[in-house]
């Protein structure tokens, strides 16, 4: 008999043309316009890329060209270098992917010009008066102390660091595809609407197909159940698809954690499922009313844990910690910020196993909310 | 004696102030067709929905086939086809698998599922639908559906909430020669209509219903004799004066005399030949006749005799 009504279920949402639009489509449409949109923007915009310079330095500047030979065959390149002859330099265009600025070698000393202001200017410029401060030492040592000029000139092409590199997290620093973990959240809570459904469909007071399955000898319990796991089944695959659809498709990185990615989107979607259901399951209000009721607590829920307004989740937390632990917005979008930026994966295991308890609390107070048998109203 | 297969005694279903039901006793016995019958909000559906323990009431008692009946009560559930007034099949499924579905919910063996499932559709003339989703169907086969997806697991007894609301003459037809099919095969039919020529012509036994009460019952026979008029005789005439009508209402067994715009109204009460005595007097006044025609009462006129208004407005 489950199976039975398992079979139906399944084979009745999966037809439903809403859950078609919203629950898949809206979110695959969406994402491609976010990839449109911004897809590439962090390796364009936030990225650091090696300031491009001219350099006016003939063979014999051999301590120069070392230097910065030694720049570009670093890990992460400070400076691309094109060497120039003097003539040449009337043809290049300043503060371009060319050119940021060109550097000559006047008596031993750097000078600098550049076409604008910025960072990648104020980089050459710092890496000027470091080679110069240099040689200013080095010219001063052989000078007054002969002796010491190979211990000072040693110390100075040491790597001299003011600050000490402390790396937090080995997860992704692209926080662009924290649009994309969101659009994941937003699909998930939106299984709150297949979770409405079950409601609907099964209580005689919502609708005529509640009342004729009240009327039949299968108990209300386990039609419910089927409806519920026929939902699960559904998000799930429409879960995966989405995953697959940014990842595969969109080539957007998840980076390393792309199992955890899905294992997050398939809770967090049946999260949403047992969301909806609950909510539905309250109250005596109509199946249109409901419907209302079910967008109206996602928005603000999704308003309150911030997918809506930056820093939200700030002010709640301030205001009201505990919210945030149990906003189910909250959860599911934490749980991806964890799994990107934190790569902490106590933490978020943590949020996982929080929404499995809340699915299941969840799933609990929407079976006894309907198990009442009679209605005081039809 | 027949079994009695549906016992409501003394039900009283309130909503706030309005009494729903008031103190509403039926006995169905197996084999009948029982029609309800009645103005909408009479209580119709309401009697239905408490039948089926799908509302609660708040005093009086409802036994189905001995048992009382109550949500948990799967074994007599098992044995009841509901027909809504409302059509409930999922929309996302073809014409078969809805009734394969509800079929599923009464029904375990798959091959007598299957078997059942084939009958009900030929039952109601859908075969050449079964691949049809509800939406491309028109009212009349969603109607059909409906009543298939209530039938299929050939239970004892079926309760119609008004099954013809809003469906083409044809389809009508169709399914009342349905309902009596089902009959004669054994089930009992609970039919409740606002449409009193539908009640008349295939209920057994018909309760009329009003503010929640039963105002009558018994069959069409039996109601119809509760009444004066047993003879209308309907005229269309020309020159016949409002000073004649005096004499018309002279005549053995007449009891009201009417005329409005030329279409004189006899009610009789009883005796023969009203018709015949009626014509005479036209004649010796030398009035001009149209029309004529004599009916016998209609269950409207035992609900205007017994409530003074008509059991519904002219469609």
């Amino acid at each position: 008999m489950f199976l039975h009504n398992l079979k139906y279920e399944l084979k009745a949402v999966l037809r439903v043309k809403e859950f078609l639009i919203w629950i898949v489509i809206f979110p695959l449409a969406l994402g491609t316009v976010f990839k449109i949109g911004f897809g590439d923007i962090y390796n364009k915009t936030e990225k650091f890329k090696a300031v491009p310079v001219a350099v006016v330095a003939d063979e014999n500047e051999t301590t120069l060209r070392q230097v910065l030979e030694g720049i570009e065959n670093s890990d992460e390149p400070l400076l691309k270098v094109t060497y120039v002859k003097e003539e040449d330099t009337k043809d290049i265009e300043l503060d371009s992917s060319e050119a940021e600025g060109i550097i000559r070698v006047k008596d031993g000393r750097l000078t600098l010009a550049v076409g604008g202001r910025g960072m990648n200017e104020s980089i050459l410029k710092a890496f000027c008066d470091q080679y110069n401060s240099n040689v200013t030492v080095i010219t001063d040592t052989a000078q007054k102390d002969p002796a010491k000029i190979q211990a000072v000139t040693e110390k100075l092409t040491r790597d001299v660091a003011a600050c000490e590199v402390i790396k937090l997290t080995d997860g992704n620093t692209d926080y662009y595809v924290d649009y994309f973990y969101n659009l994941i959240a937003m699909t998930a809570l939106f299984g709150g609407y297949a979770g409405l459904t079950v409601i609907i469909n099964n209580q005689a007071n919502l609708s005529a197909l509640g009342a004729r399955k009240n009327c039949s000898p299968t108990p209300k319990s386990r039609s419910v159940l089927a409806a519920i796991c026929s939902r699960f089944i559904m998000q799930t695959g429409i879960m995966m698809i989405c995953v697959s659809y940014l990842n595969f498709v969109l080539k957007i990185n998840f980076g390393k954690n792309l199992a955890l990615v899905y294992l997050t989107a398939i809770i967090a979607g049946n999260f949403g499922i047992s969301f909806g259901f609950m909510v539905g399951s309250i109250g005596k209000a109509s199946k249109d009313s409901k419907q209302s009721l079910i967008t109206a607590v996602s928005l603000i829920l999704c308003f309150l844990s911030g997918l809506m307004v930056a820093g939200m989740k700030v002010t709640v937390s301030h205001y009201a910690p505990f919210f945030n632990e149990i906003n189910p917005a909250a959860v599911i979008s934490d749980s991806f910020y964890i799994l990107n930026t934190l790569d902490d994966l106590n933490k978020y295991f943590v949020k996982i196993a929080v929404m499995l308890v809340m699915t299941v609390l969840f799933i609990v107070i929407g079976f006894v909310a309907t198990r009442r048998r009679k209605y005081a109203s039809l | 004696m027949a079994d009695t297969v549906v016992k409501i005694e003394g039900l009283v279903k309130r909503y706030k102030d309005l009494i729903a039901l008031d103190h509403l006793s039926l006995e169905i016995k197996e084999g009948e067709v029982f029609g309800l019958l009645g103005p909408n909000g009479s209580g119709k559906t309401t009697t239905i929905n408490c039948l089926l323990s799908l509302l609660a009431f708040d005093k009086g008692s409802i036994e189905i086939f001995g048992k009382e009946m109550t949500p948990t009560s799967y074994d007599i559930k098992r044995e009841i086809g509901i027909i809504m007034q409302n059509v409930a099949v999922f929309d996302e499924l073809t014409v078969y698998d809805n009734i394969d579905y509800f079929c599923g919910l009464y029904i375990r063996d798959k091959a007598t599922k299957k078997k059942y499932v084939e009958d009900a559709i030929r039952f109601v003339g859908l075969e050449d639908f079964i691949k049809f989703y509800p939406k491309k169907l028109s009212g009349g086969l969603l109607r059909r559906l409906n009543i298939a997806c209530g039938i299929a697991h050939k239970p004892k007894l079926i309760i119609l909430d008004e099954p013809t609301v809003a469906v083409d003459p044809q389809s009508r037809n169709k399914i009342l020669e349905g309902i009596e099919e089902l009959n004669r095969n054994g089930a009992t039919i609970i039919y409740t209509s606002h449409y009193m020529e539908e009640v008349e012509q295939i209920c057994t036994r018909i309760a009329i219903m009003d503010k929640g009460k039963k105002i009558a019952e018994g069959t069409k026979e039996e109601l119809k004799r509760m009444i004066k008029n047993t003879e209308t005789i309907t005229v269309e005439t020309r020159g016949l004066d409002e000073a004649q009508l005096p004499e018309i209402e002279a005549l053995p067994h007449v009891y009201q005399v009417s005329l409005d715009d030329g279409k004189l109204s006899v009610s009789c009460s009883g005796g023969k030949h009203n018709l015949i005595r009626v014509l005479e007097v036209l004649q010796k006044h030398e009035v001009h006749i149209g029309r004529v025609y004599s009916e016998q009462p209609t269950l409207n006129d035992v609900f205007l005799e017994i409530t003074g208004k008509a059991l519904r407005d002219k469609d």
